[in-house]
């Protein structure tokens, strides 16, 4: 990329006014692309599947029922602790009495996601939720049943991501057997 | 009449009285929150006193309230810029003391996020630094824009992988949370290109720039005695002659896997550090078309999905596992006592770290180099107070 | 009586022309900028930004008026109108058209180069008045250097100045009628590029705006200015930067030449300063800065001996050419 050392007065001029220029032009290439703004709130991007928005609740697709069993995981794995859960009992299974998540504390790290057995709690492709008071941020249980409607949903849940974590039995005997070739200790 | 005010109008500025200015935690140019006190004669500055501390939020405390399955997501917000390596340090040394093996592909795709992520952050770096010398109605700004539009890139691809653009919690303890999805390596693959493509370009606007070269050459030397003596790392000690890169000297998550060149120039001066980031960039792309190329099929992590919150148990010890992060060394100390918490765990930021020469090169340089200096350091204030 | 009146009528309507020009500027400015780097400006307010800078004035206007508690009022007060008045002042001896100007002084250029250096007395007195040391500092590397950069722009405007043989503005317009002063083997050349050099200096553009250096010092002198005052301020600033863009287009790109009709003439001139305009803002937005120390080495370095050679060496030409004009 250098030009290399100059000496003399007529080479530093020459070198000073080719630097110029090449930095000028680089403005002026920019300058005839085309921006890359989007027109946010009028254009919104496409999301990828993964995005993590708002969490919501979800029901079961064939009976209509709602998925969460009240069982707390959620609650005990957040970091900052914004989701609080009382369990109903009830004869078949359990139920969430109440479910409060703070979301303008949350911090849309996807653990309380990971651990759900029911993929009940999901996330949504969205985060369109700026309100001017904050008691709107406190979300019970219908409103986050509402959110789960509302929105596109996220590709993550419960399930899915621990399959993709889990290793499969076979692999899992495959690195017992071979614990050089399956990637040595840090 | 105020006392205060009689202090002031009683100082006077003439001649060769020493003016001591605040280059307060609220600057345009601070780096985050970061109160340098200067004693200026004149132009030159003689003195300087740092007072950190204005970030702090407690993160050895909430390290030992959380548990290992809980703490990664934390842990990329002590050096918010380069999450990634954040994560792994942490996550390292539970690894360590729990002698947890990690599998080909977790440490393959470790690498891979590792050094996308060594991009982002020197994207940052070079944006702000030149903001900073150039001022935000400037060419500075232009230079700016142009890195934050390609990290953009780079953060899409992120999104893309895991969901969040900043904060990621993409390790966990025996691998990685995520796995890659359909079609990413072929956008991964495309985006290093272009965004090689465009480092030509911001080189040429700054390369052999006598204006630039006027503020980045001979500015801020940091010499070899000086270095190895204070204890700074990454691009600051390579830039200054000294030959150490961790992921050379300790190779970790199977960098001795990968052919990658370590930039080291013996200048110390703020046109070194630029030079030996600027060649990291390359060097990172270079990494990550390696991992792509050679990526192994197989399980991401050796134990199985979270469930639960206590369930990684780590048996007692204590280890020490460091990072080569974008600014330096980046090290977590654990200790634990066999519970699902870690008894104590103690972060070793390289922004800390680094941030202790400034004392020793700032006197004797102008106002204005103060700015490029701590441009060039490049820290990050996340790391600084934790 | 009459000369009065209409030399009063003049000068209102220039002024009002120029406030006008100076808010929609800053609107160009920005827009420009922005498509350099790859993002557009101001879109929202009025369809693509048109109202952006009305938006502004309206806003600067209700903004509360803060003065420091320590601040030395009467200087504190003073130095926004101080510093406007002489950027206002050098528009009425800039002729539009032949013969449509406030006052075509006959040492037109003298009175514009003079007037324009009293800006630094304002600036001078904002630094002061304000009780903060990043203005003082500011306003301190100011006075270095503006009055540094001065003196090489005075010289290169006068290279314009020999070869039409005449300090009146209007003068040298009507000397170009043949062949554009930039466009004169090697010194028209040399002497735009000089004139282009000490406009950014003068007008504390990057990449010799250390004075305002906003991340280090934050605004400079005009840290503590809040409301109508700071909106004086910028006004001011715009349109010394304005007016000389305008000097720039007159001394060396022909002023009111172009083809067409004779009342086309503003049309072109007012688009050659745009022109010179946004290749000054070019420049400002594809460097970094300097420091304050290598601006002032180079200026009485580099630029003093340069423009004294090529004021000499227009001298030998205009003689060699026996009388003066092209």
């Amino acid at each position: 990329m250098s030009d290399g050392p100059r000496d003399g007065f007529w080479d530093e001029l020459g070198g000073l006014c080719r630097a110029v220029g090449r930095a000028m032009g680089v403005t002026f290439v920019n300058f005839l692309r085309k921006p890359v703004t989007v027109h946010y709130p009028d254009v919104t991007r496409v999301y990828p599947d993964r995005f993590r928005g708002v969490l919501a609740l979800t029901y079961d697709t064939e009976t209509g029922e709602e998925n969460c069993i009240g069982c707390r995981l959620c609650e005990y794995i957040c970091p900052p602790r914004v989701i609080k859960v009382e369990m109903l009992k009830s004869e078949k299974r359990n139920f969430a009495k109440t479910f409060t998540l703070e979301l303008y504390a949350c911090e849309f790290c996807e653990l309380c996601v990971q651990v759900c057995p029911t993929d009940a709690i999901v996330m949504m492709k969205s985060f369109d939720v700026a309100t001017a008071d904050r008691r709107e941020l406190l979300l019970d249980k219908d409103r986050l049943h509402t959110l789960g409607q509302q929105f596109e949903r996220s590709w993550a849940t419960g399930n899915i991501l621990r399959d993709m974590q889990t290793p499969p039995k076979a692999a899992k005997a495959e690195s017992a057997a071979q614990p050089k070739a399956a990637g040595g200790a840090e | 009449m105020d006392p205060e005010a009689r202090k002031v109008i009683e100082m006077g500025y003439g001649g060769a009285e020493r003016l001591t200015m605040n280059m307060g935690p609220q600057h345009p140019s601070a780096h985050g929150v970061f109160r340098a006190i200067l004693t200026l004669q004149g132009e030159t500055v003689v003195g300087m006193d740092a007072v950190i501390g204005y970030l702090h939020r407690c993160h050895e405390k909430l390290g030992e309230t959380l548990t290992y399955t809980q703490y990664p997501s934390i842990a990329s917000k002590t050096d918010y810029v380069a999450a990634m390596s954040s994560e792994l340090a942490y996550v390292r040394a539970a690894e360590l003391l729990g002698k947890i093996e990690v599998p080909k592909r977790a440490q393959y795709l470790r690498v891979l996020v590792g050094e996308l992520q060594r991009i982002a952050s020197h994207c940052v770096w070079l944006g702000t630094w030149c903001m900073d010398m150039g001022g935000a109605l400037g060419g500075g700004a232009t230079v700016f824009l142009y890195c934050i539009r390609e990290r953009e890139m780079v953060l899409d691809l992120f999104e893309a992988l895991v969901g969040a653009r900043l904060l990621y919690g993409f390790h966990q303890v025996g691998g990685t949370r995520y796995d890659l999805p359909a079609g990413w390596v072929q956008t991964c693959r495309e985006t290093v290109d272009f965004i090689d493509r465009r480092i030509t370009e911001w080189e040429e606007m700054l390369e052999d720039n006598d204006f630039f070269l006027a503020r980045a050459r001979g500015v801020g030397v940091i010499s070899r005695e000086l270095a190895q003596e204070i204890g700074i790392s990454g691009p600051l000690i390579r830039a200054s002659g000294v030959n150490y890169d961790i992921r050379r000297a300790e190779p970790y998550s199977s960098y001795e896997d990968f052919d990658f060149k370590v930039p080291v120039e013996t200048a110390g001066d703020c046109y070194a550090r630029y030079r030996v980031r600027m060649v990291e960039f390359r060097e990172s792309s270079k990494i990550v078309r390696q991992v792509l190329d050679g990526l192994p099929e197989g399980p991401i992590s050796s134990r199985p999905g979270v469930k639960s919150v206590g369930q990684v148990r780590i048996p007692k010890g204590e280890a020490y596992a460091r990072v080569e992060g974008p600014r330096g060394e980046v090290g977590c100390y654990l200790v634990a006592d066999g519970s699902a918490k870690p008894y104590r765990m103690k972060w070793r930021g390289a922004s800390f770290s680094n941030l202790a020469v400034l004392p020793h090169i700032i006197p004797g340089h102008k106002v204005a180099d103060v700015v490029a200096i701590m441009g060039s350091v490049d820290p990050v204030f996340g790391e600084v107070d934790r | 009586m009459g000369e009065a009146l209409s030399g009063f009528i003049a000068g209102f309507i220039v002024l009002n022309a120029v406030v006008g020009i100076v808010t929609y500027v800053t609107l160009l400015e920005r827009k420009f900028a922005a498509r350099m780097q790859s993002r557009i400006g101001p879109y929202r307010v009025g369809p693509h930004g048109l109202l952006q800078p009305i938006a502004d004035a309206l806003k600067l206007m209700m903004k509360e008026d803060i003065v420091p508690r320590l601040a030395d009022r009467v200087v504190y007060n003073l130095a926004p109108v101080v510093f406007l008045i002489p950027c206002m002042l050098i528009f009425a001896t800039i002729p539009f058209a032949p013969g449509l100007g406030v006052a075509d002084l006959n040492i037109g250029i003298l009175f514009f180069l003079a007037v324009s250096a009293m800006e630094i007395v304002g600036l001078f007195m904002a630094g002061w008045g304000s009780n903060n040391k990043y203005a003082l500092l500011s306003a301190m590397r100011a006075v270095n250097q503006i009055i540094s950069y001065d003196l090489p722009f005075i010289f290169t405007a006068l290279v314009p100045v020999l070869l039409a043989g005449s300090l009146r503005l209007s003068d040298i317009a009507t000397a170009q009628a043949g062949l554009w002063f930039v466009f004169y083997p090697v010194i028209g050349q040399l002497a735009f590029a000089a004139f282009i050099i000490t406009t950014l200096a003068a007008e504390n553009r990057v990449p010799f705006d250390i004075l305002e250096a906003e991340s280090e010092l934050v605004a400079g002198f005009r840290v503590e200015y809040s409301g109508m005052k700071f909106a004086l301020i910028q006004l001011g600033e715009y349109a010394h930067m304005v007016g000389t863009s305008f000097l720039g287009a007159l001394l060396f790109l022909g002023a009111w030449a172009g083809p067409g009709p004779a009342w086309l003439g503003p049309v072109w001139f007012l688009l050659k300063a745009m022109g010179v305009f946004l290749l000054v803002t070019w420049v400002r937005w594809s460097f970094v800065r300097i420091r304050v120390d290598q601006i002032l080495a180079i200026s009485w370095k580099l630029l003093l001996p340069l423009s004294l050679l090529l004021l000499m060496a227009t001298a030998l030409v205009v003689v060699l050419r026996s009388g003066p004009g092209v």
